[in-house]
Formats: C-alpha cells, structure tokens, sequence
C-alpha cells in the first residue's frame, strides 16, 4: 500500500514536471529566430504558401491562445504534424522510439550484466591482474568518444572478422523476401512473436554493435563505482562474521555484500539509459539505426517544433519512468532503501 | 534433465531454426538481382504531390511525368524527350498545351493511364498546394477532349513540356491513388506507371522497390527485381558499405576520399557537373554597394580558382553567370570578372570609398560557403577592405535578408537549385525586381532586366531557340551590373561498383538512379 501510493505520488509530480517541459519547449520556440509558417511551407515555399501555412498554424493569433491550444493538444496526445515529414507525429514516433528503446534497453542489459558482475571481482581480486586489467578497461570504456569506438567495432568486427553486420536493424534480404511483421515495433519481441527465429537471431546480431557502444560509458562506471563500494563493504564487519558463520564466498558476495553495493551503479545505468534515448545520435547514425536520436536531430537542424515538442515529453516520460522504477528497485534490493 | 543441458540444447535449437530460415532465405534470394543504393538523407514524404527533398529518388522509379529534361553535354543545352506524352504542340502563343498520351500504359495497381488520370494528378497537387506545387499555377484550365488528350489552358505563357518534366510535383498518379491521403503514400504504398512500386518503406532505414509487372516499357531479364535505398547519413559507414559491396551506388562522400575511391577497381567515380550553382548576392542598395563599380571592385577580388580547387578538388567549375551548363541558356562565353587583386584596388580607389567595412553572412553548417567566405576575406583584406564574417543558421540568414534592406547583411551566401530545367528559374528568383524581397536577396531591381526576362519567357513557350539567346543576352545584361559574384557551378560526384552497367547521371534530378536503365 505504501509502495502503490509512493508511485501515485510520483506520477502526479510528474504531470508538473511534463507541464514545465511544455512551457519551456512552447517559449523556445517562440524565441528561437525561426518562422514556424516558413519551416511548414517546405524548402523553397512562394509567398503564398507562407501564408497559407501562417493561416492553418493559427500563427496570426495571441500567444496565448497558442499556448493553450499547445497544452491541450498535447495533454490529450495529439503531436499534430511534423512540419518536415508532414506525418502524423505519432507515426513518426511509433517507428521510430521502438527502435531506441530497444537499443538502449539492450545496451543497458549489457551494462548490468558486464559491468556490475566485473566490479564485484575486481574487488574480490583486488590489486590482482584481473583488478589492473578490469580498471583499465573501464577507463577506457568511459572515456573513448562513442563514434571512435563505434567505427573501431566495425572496423574489427564487420569489416575485419566479419562476424557481424556493418550497420542497420536488420539485414537487407530479410527486408526484402521475407520482413518481420509488425505487432509491438520490437524487432526482438515481433520476430518470436510471429516465430521468426531467423530474423530474431539477424536483429541480434544487428544489436551487438550499436549496444556495446552504447554501453560502454555506463559498464565502465558501474564497474568502478561497484568495485570501491563492494571493497568498503567486504571489510565490514558484516561480512567478518558471515565469514566467520562459516557462509560460502559467492553467497556473501552476491547475497550480502552486492545488495549493499549496487545502489550506485544502478543509478548510473537507469540516467544512461534515459540519457540514450536522445544522446545517442552519433551511434545511431554511424549505424545507421532508424530510432529517435536521428529523428531528434533532424527536426532540431530543421526547427521541426512539434516533434521536438513532442519528443520532449515522451523522452520526459520515460525519463520519469525510468527514474521511478530505479528507486522502486533500489528499495526491494536494498531493505535499507525505503520508498517512504 | 538438468537445467544446463535444457539451456544447451535449447540454444542448438534455435541456433539450428536460425540457420534453416537463413539458408531458405538465400534461396528465396538466389536469382533475383538487388540493386542498392546509399542515401545520406532520408525521405522524409513519400507523397508524390507534395514530396520535395530528396523523396524523388523513389518518386523517379516509381512515377513518371509526361516528358523528361535530358541534358547534353556536348552542347551545354538540353532537349525535352517524350515520356507518358508521346507528343504535344502548343498554341495561343504558350499559352495553350496539347499532350497525346501514350497508349497501352497502365499503373502499377491495373489501372490504365489517360487524360483524366493526368487531369486529376495534376488538380491533386494543385489543391494540397504543397511543396513544388506552384508550378503548376500558370494552369487555369485542363481539358479532356478525349480519352488520350490533356489540354493545359495557361493564364500566361510558359514551356509546359519543360515544366511538365519536372522532378518534383509533376509526377502522374493512378486514380486510386489520387484519392489516397499521405499517410497512405508513407505506409509504403505507391500507384505509378513506373518501372518499380514500393513494396516496403522502414523510415529511417530503407525504402525498398519491386518491379512493376505492369510496367509498360517491359521487362528486360537484364533489369534488376528489386531496388533498396538504403539511408547511410554517416560517408564513412556508405563508404564502407560501396567498399565492401553492400551498397552499389552512393554520393556525397567527402571529395578527399575520392582519390582513393578512384584507385579502386572495383569502383567508378562519376563526375558531372550539377545544376546548382553558388552565388554571393551584394546588397544593391546599401551604400556604397549601390555603386555598380564598387560591386565590380569586389567581384574582381574574389579567388575564384582557389574555392574551386580547396572546395571541390578542382571538380567544380567557375561559374559563367547564373544559368549553368546543361540549362539550355547556358553561355559559355558570358565574359565574367577574373580574380585580380590590383585591378579591385584601383577600381575601389577611383570611387572614392575608403575604410569599408562589409558583412558577409552564410549558412553555418556548410563547409563550401565557410571556406569561400573565410578565402574572400583575406583577398579583401590584401585591398584594404576589411569583411566580418556572420556564419548562421538558413532560418536565421534569411529572416535577415528579408528585412529591411537597409539594416540586412551587405553580402548574402547562396545556393540555387532549379524546380524545373528553365534559365527564366534561375534569373526570376534571384534577379528579377521584388517588392518584399523572398529569393532576390541581393535586392537587385532593373526594369529593364524584368521586362527583357519576361519577354525571353514568354517567347520560350514558342520559340525555343529565339528565347535561348534571349536569356543569354539579359543574362549579359545581368552580369554586367554585379548583382552577386558568381562563385561556382557545383559538381555531381556519384560513386558506382564497376560492375553496374548503364549509369548516367541527369542532373535535372538530382541525385535520382533511374534503376531500370541499370544491369549487371
């Protein structure tokens, strides 16, 4: 019960945190110096279709008036039209968010399970090689810039061993004589849906890649901050005497000493991953992944204010989501950690 | 049994599915031949009566107009060739078009082409009144006279059959598809006479075309079945994918790769010149450019041969007024302002204008404008005149520009690009007097260049050749009053495998791939 009205809690704050994302994308885009009527007219609009495109966004009204049609469009979800594609905004994000959140859902995937796990041997080894050479990885790993280790990859693991393809979702011929059908815009979840084993196996293969770009900056730093906390709390007292009850090494480390441990780096990994669904243009275009990051950064070059808008808020949910499902996590992993 | 040995064998399984499927894929795939192509942009609207970005990559294999602008190379000109027209005339002084259709033409969904699929096409456009659309608005009236006649009643005079080949907003649409919405188009969805359909669009990642079996030029067994356009926005990753062979054809790679994409073997770099042009627009009226021979001083200091080599790698070219190569108009022999840093000084001295002081804006996200910008500067600099650079957003630039004239920049970089392959969209737009400035950003205002234009214009609805040196001589005209420094006719760079057969750029559409001319 407690648990149930911490989340209702949340989530109402949450619609004051999405207004202000609203008011503050509404005023950014009056102030920016840009003429919505001419970004929605096309690339080489006549002065008519200025006007014409000045009429239909009611731009010749109050600011007002603008900024309450704005909020009540967007409270009841309607995005309206990309002044760009001319689409449905919802269409666009259908395609499009799938597609990041299952990247980035993934690249989270590999740094929990990369990350977290190395932190807690390196501090089992300490100062062994295993430690030095662990320690080093995550330096690396946090601070090579994402397109160089994204180009090193390829280079190494399509074009070199070509074991894994160069860029895209899927491949090509999949696309082409047989395309997955889609249900949830999940390439993973659609393919088992629809018994799709082969494209299922393409599509992770297809992941790889990107993810472990993704995932590099968060494993390193979930390994370092989960190596020094796992190393402060082996040499508790707790864990002296869970030693001395004669409990078996793997039992306190992953039972007592990790719940301890891993608040931190699970922070760490839940902000990188709503920090991908955005930040991570670059991999996506060096992959040439279809998700919201290149959408995103298109609409941004192109002043496309209704998507940034509407972006803005599903990202900001997300976000929101994210951030409530850590600190959920966080209580039942840690009994200290209350969601009072 | 235990549970590794469950996870063991539940991985072979699937490891074993995989591979089935894989290898009854490639099977499925043996035999049909997939041409590929690397966009570094992505297609934003696949509706034909609206789609005006580099959409009309599928456009063109999937719709046709009623006539194609071939340009040819040996002559500099153009010739306007039959398409879904098989033959028209004009009347009424260009001011009535009569198009014969061709016969035995049907769409891609049965439907049999004639003049009131042409006439609902066109209405189609004219009402959604987006992108190109506005070629269209010299059209008052289309008739039917019957099943294989269009009759385009113009307001004015003007050469439909160019304007009808245009790569944008002419293209013929069946009646099914008239009454379709966008929304429909970009679900993956087409209704052409072309040679392809799309048979599946995955935004942001591919957009792939098959044959169209009801394609009325045939089918040569040479042809390819299938065509991808794949969206690669990052050079590195399309060159790799032309490198490695997963992508036949590509552009826009960085010109300093081309030396090694020339060595290649297994490649073709394939050089044209394109339709667009760049061009600095000088504020005629703000002082002191106002004064022609200010202008002239200027035009004379700019390195023109030095942006041409830094910027293109010598693959562009100067710039011979505003009407490139290709454009029938075109003048060769335009006498332009050749870079002489003396000569400006003087030319400067003898106006009487000292310490002048200029600013220059241009687009900030594009390297050609920054390098051309940042090479002027320092020539001026040489003749003591000092120019501020303004690198800005296009939004940005040109809200600028159309403000007061008065208070806008002194100097204005710009691209043009042609709607359609006539010389009059060229000079109209950026020459031609307007009372709130939209593309003439350099505010040039001579009334007798407005009426000899329009008089060229005009008589390009029916006489062709008399019209074309007509342009030439008020382009003369034109260039003798220093608008804008004439910068430079950019290049169309595209890069082959060597075993595709067939490729020739047109740069009436830029950067299309007509597939269906390709085998191999």
């Amino acid at each position: 019960m407690q648990l149930l009205m911490y989340i209702l809690r949340r989530l109402f704050m949450s619609a004051f945190v999405l207004l202000g994302v609203a008011f503050l994308v509404f005023v950014a885009s009056r102030i920016v110096p840009s003429d919505p009527a001419t970004l929605f007219a096309g690339p080489r609009p006549t002065a008519d279709q200025i006007a014409a495109a000045r009429e239909l966004l009611k731009l010749d009204q109050s600011l007002w008036v603008q900024f309450t049609d704005f909020i009540t469009s967007m409270a009841v979800g309607d995005f309206g039209i990309s002044y760009r594609t001319r689409q449905l905004i919802w269409n666009d994000l259908a395609s499009f968010l799938p597609a990041t959140l299952e990247l980035a859902l993934f690249a989270t995937g590999l740094a929990l399970v990369i990350g977290i796990p190395l932190g807690v041997f390196a501090a089992d080894w300490k100062h062994s090689w295993f430690d030095t050479s662990t320690g080093i990885g995550s330096i690396a790993a946090v601070a090579m810039p994402s397109f160089f280790l994204a180009m090193l990859l390829q280079w190494v693991f399509a074009q070199w061993l070509d074991v894994l393809p160069l860029s895209g979702r899927i491949s090509r011929d999949i696309s082409l004589f047989d395309p997955v059908e889609t249900i949830t815009g999940f390439l993973l979840i659609d393919s088992l849906l629809t018994g799709r084993f082969d494209a299922f196996w393409d599509a992770i293969k297809h992941l790889i890649l990107p993810a472990l770009t993704l995932a590099a900056y968060p494993t390193g730093i979930a390994m370092r901050l989960t190596r020094s906390l796992m190393i402060e709390i082996l040499e508790r007292k707790h864990v002296v005497a869970a030693r001395a009850l004669g409990l078996s090494h793997r039992r306190i480390l992953f039972g007592h000493a990790l719940p301890n441990a891993v608040g931190p780096a699970l922070t760490i990994i839940g902000l990188s991953f709503a920090f991908s669904l955005t930040g991570a243009v670059l991999v996506e275009i060096i992959y040439a992944w279809p998700g919201l990051g290149r959408y995103i950064s298109e609409a941004i070059l192109s002043k496309d204010f209704p998507v940034i808008a509407a972006s803005a808020l599903v990202v900001t949910i997300c976000y929101v989501f994210m951030n409530l499902v850590i600190d959920v996590a966080q209580a039942f992993i840690d009994p200290r950690v209350t969601v009072s | 049994m235990k549970r590794r040995d469950f996870l063991k064998s539940a991985t072979l399984t699937g490891l074993a599915t995989a591979g089935y499927f894989s290898s009854t894929m490639f099977a499925a795939a043996q035999g049909r031949k997939t041409l590929t192509l690397a966009y570094p942009t992505s297609f934003p609207s696949l509706d034909p009566s609206t789609s005006f970005s580099n959409d009309n990559a599928v456009m063109a294999n999937c719709y046709e107009t009623l006539t194609r602008y071939i340009p040819d190379p040996e002559t500099g000109s153009g010739t306007v060739s039959p398409l879904l027209a098989e033959k028209w005339e004009s009347a009424d002084e260009g001011r009535t078009w009569t198009f014969h259709l061709r016969s035995g033409v049907t769409f891609d969904d049965g439907a049999p082409l004639n003049a009131e699929a042409v006439k609902k096409s066109i209405e189609r456009t004219k009402t959604l009144a987006g992108g190109a659309s506005f070629i269209w608005d010299a059209v008052e009236q289309i008739e039917t006279p019957d099943d294989m006649t269009v009759v385009l009643k113009l307001a004015y005079a003007q050469p439909m059959d160019v304007t009808v080949s245009a790569g944008y907003a002419a293209w013929i649409l069946s009646p099914a598809a008239v009454e379709q919405d966008n929304e429909w188009f970009n679900a993956g969805n087409s209704g052409g006479t072309g040679p392809y359909k799309i048979m599946r669009n995955e935004p942001g990642q591919r957009c792939i075309l098959a044959r169209n079996e009801n394609y009325w030029g045939g089918r040569d067994e040479d042809r390819f079945d299938n065509v991808v356009l794949e969206i690669s926005e990052d050079p590195v990753l399309a060159q790799s994918m032309l490198e490695s062979g997963q992508a036949d054809w590509t552009y826009g790679l960085p010109y300093e790769n081309l030396e090694r994409m020339e060595s290649n073997p297994d490649l073709d770099v394939v050089v044209n010149p394109s339709f667009q042009n760049l061009v600095g627009f000088m504020n005629t009226k703000k002082a002191p450019l106002d004064n022609v021979d200010v202008r002239r001083a200027l035009a004379m200091s700019f390195p023109y041969d030095d942006v041409v080599g830094a910027g293109t790698n010598g693959l562009g070219s100067r710039a011979r007024g505003a009407i490139p190569p290709g454009i029938w108009g075109h003048d060769p022999e335009a006498p332009m302002a050749m870079t002489n840093l003396e000569e400006a000084k003087s030319i400067l001295e003898a106006t009487g204008v000292t310490d002048l002081e200029l600013t220059l804006t241009y687009f900030n996200g594009d390297k050609l404008e920054a390098l051309a910008s940042e090479l002027w500067r320092a020539n001026l600099a040489t003749i003591g005149v000092k120019m501020n650079l303004q690198p800005m957003s296009w939004e940005a630039q040109w809200d600028l520009a159309k403000s007061d004239p008065a208070n806008a920049q002194d100097i204005f970089m710009f691209y043009w690009w042609p709607t359609y392959v006539t010389p009059y969209d060229y000079l109209l737009n950026m020459f031609r007097s307007e009372d709130e400035p939209i593309y003439n950003l350099g505010y040039y205002s001579n009334p007798e260049f407005d009426a000899n234009l329009d008089a060229a214009h005009e008589l390009s609805a029916s006489d062709r050749a008399a019209s074309e040196q007509m342009f030439r001589d008020t382009q003369r005209m034109l260039i003798a009053d220093y608008p804008a420094v004439f910068i430079m006719d950019l290049p169309n760079v595209h890069v082959v495998r060597s075993d595709i057969k067939g490729y020739v750029d047109n740069p009436a559409y830029a950067h299309v791939v007509f597939s269906d001319e390709l085998s191999k």
